[in-house]
């Protein structure tokens, strides 16, 4: 292989703690090239901590300074960056929580990054035009059966067996009230969702979520108000799509 | 070709943003930029943090773009990278060119992805011959796709390898001439690098092509102790430091007044601690103006 392949296979193997071996060829001057790379690595390890602290706030709030600087250690080893925008970095954190044994004592911690990442994506999704309906209107007969909606671009579902929401608010920056949570308070279930500026994230019932759900797994509309039903049978199905057209969280009504 | 291309360039890009001070834009100061009274020439922002497909980040700078000329300043493109620069990178970046037509598209003299893996750093060239020739297609394919020239910015860098066959300054001026592209001279990094490997910045100054040169780069940096030596760091923490102030009134009587960027990233101040230090480059270009009339 050529030099410039080695140079940059030595270098990143070095950056990302893989290897220690330094690329050929670097001038000393002064100073080791060991020290010269440590810089290079200090960079790219301060600079994906940060990157990950941004996205992460309420994590490093829950756990300090100091120990998600382990977190982001690790993870940078397991799931360095695959894209040069750092906005798609960082997905797999709750994966790497999940089994980082040093976290275990806070069952909890994988679930809120789940929340965090659900809002750093709703952040930055795709705005939804008002919804066209354009199926609707085209078609005289439409057989329901063939019909499902369209999620809103932004929104994310979230099951867990902690009370999510309280944690997330209690460590805002700007949150004032009581700062303890009652673990024991149960689960939730939360859509996550950008209706226009703001992301906001919401408790849902059961009937809602398991038609959320349902949709967003590529089901029909009716299956998916089925869903609804069986788990509630007074859902309100037409108030609930109406609503659901207005707020922008039901994109469209499209043929399967 | 290369010659007439470089000359039909700069003239016509540069139009939009003034030879006066602007500010790299980071969002704790979106409000500032919208509604302070005080405001800079220009901005700039780095391409990268607005590649999503929406939100409220991209709407405030499509709002912004309509109070200020805008420059892009990418960190991610990776040119110097064994393989071609991300195909998927590259649309992200012409999309948001469409979006925000700025006067400005600039990236790197680096690289950063390796296998796969993104340093999010701007990792050394090795300045050689070959390197020279794979700048110069890799350039002028990116500028094809992009159907405008780039600039490219001397980095900051910590090492340098002992195969080099150009000066960092030879290496910049031959793949401005011969790929069209402009350059960017980032005065904090040259500082920094100069110190760093004991170069002499008249000298680095002086092999730069002048008519290459379409912006200024100001920033802060550290100063890293290694055992009994200095490392200096370009950590664009704090204010730009007095040498390298001194060092840009040099750069101007040197090639004259060019839109400057004030750049800040971390610890960021207040945006009134970033206008005085735009209003303190934008001194320094009228007294230029004033000496050189």
């Amino acid at each position: 292989m050529s030099r410039l392949h080695d140079l940059q296979r030595d270098f990143a193997g070095f950056v990302f703690g893989d290897s220690s071996r330094v690329p050929a060829g670097i001038v000393a001057n002064g100073i080791a090239p060991e020290r010269r790379m440590a810089v290079y690595r200090n960079n790219t390890q301060t600079g994906l901590s940060q990157a990950l602290r941004d996205t992460y706030p309420v994590i490093n709030r829950l756990v300090g300074a100091g120990f998600f600087d382990r977190l982001a250690r690790a993870y940078i080893g397991k799931y360095p960056p695959a894209a040069a925008c750092l906005l798609e970095f960082g997905a797999d954190f709750a994966e790497l929580i999940a089994g980082f044994a040093a976290a275990a004592s806070l069952p909890y911690l994988a679930d809120v990054a789940r929340l965090e990442w659900l809002y750093h994506r709703a952040y930055h999704a795709a705005e939804s035009p008002v919804p066209a309906l354009t199926t609707l209107r085209d078609f005289n007969q439409v057989d329901c059966g063939e019909l499902t909606a369209k999620l809103h671009p932004s929104v994310g579902l979230l099951e867990s067996d902690y009370p999510l929401l309280p944690i997330w608010l209690s460590n805002q920056a700007d949150y004032l009230g009581d700062p303890h949570v009652n673990l024991d308070a149960g689960g939730c279930r939360l859509l996550v969702f950008r209706p226009q500026w703001d992301v906001e994230i919401r408790p849902l019932a059961l009937a809602e979520y398991h038609c959320l759900a349902a949709l967003a797994g590529g089901t029909g509309l009716t299956a998916a108000v089925g869903a609804a039903l069986a788990c509630d049978p007074d859902f309100a199905v037409e108030s609930w799509l109406l609503a659901g057209l207005c707020s922008g969280l039901l994109a469209d009504i499209v043929l399967l | 070709m290369a010659q007439s291309r470089n000359t039909l360039s700069f003239g016509a890009v540069n139009a939009s943003i003034p030879a006066a001070a602007g500010i790299g834009l980071r969002s704790p100061h979106y409000r500032d930029a919208l509604h302070s009274p005080a405001k800079p020439a220009w901005l700039e922002v780095h391409s990268e943090n607005y590649f999503a497909a929406g939100g409220p980040a991209l709407r405030m700078l499509e709002s912004l773009r309509r109070d200020y000329p805008l420059s892009l300043h990418g960190v991610g493109m990776s040119l110097g990278s064994v393989v071609a620069p991300d195909g998927r990178h590259l649309r992200q970046l012409q999309q948001l060119i469409e979006r925000v037509e700025p006067a400005l598209v600039s990236e790197h003299l680096s690289w950063s992805a390796f296998g796969g893996r993104y340093l999010n750093d701007l990792a050394p060239i090795a300045y050689t011959e070959s390197a020279l020739a794979a700048w110069v297609r890799r350039v002028a394919q990116v500028q094809d796709f992009l159907g405008r020239p780039i600039l490219l910015e001397n980095p900051s860098s910590y090492l340098q390898f002992d195969y080099a066959d150009y000066s960092e300054a030879e290496f910049l001026s031959q793949l401005a001439r011969r790929s069209g592209c402009g350059l960017l001279l980032d005065v904090n990094n040259l500082y920094v690098s100069c110190r760093n490997h004991g170069w002499d910045t008249l000298d680095y100054l002086l092999a730069l092509d002048a008519g290459c040169v379409a912006e200024f780069h100001l920033a802060g940096h550290r100063r890293n102790r290694i055992g009994a030596d200095v490392i200096l760091i370009d950590s664009h923490d704090g204010p730009v430091a007095e040498p390298v102030w001194q060092l840009f009134r040099m750069v101007l009587q040197l090639f004259g007044n060019r839109p400057t960027l004030i750049e800040w990233d971390a610890d960021l101040p207040d945006w009134h601690t970033l206008i005085g230090q735009a209003a303190r480059a934008d001194r320094y270009m009228e007294q230029n103006y004033v000496q050189a009339a």
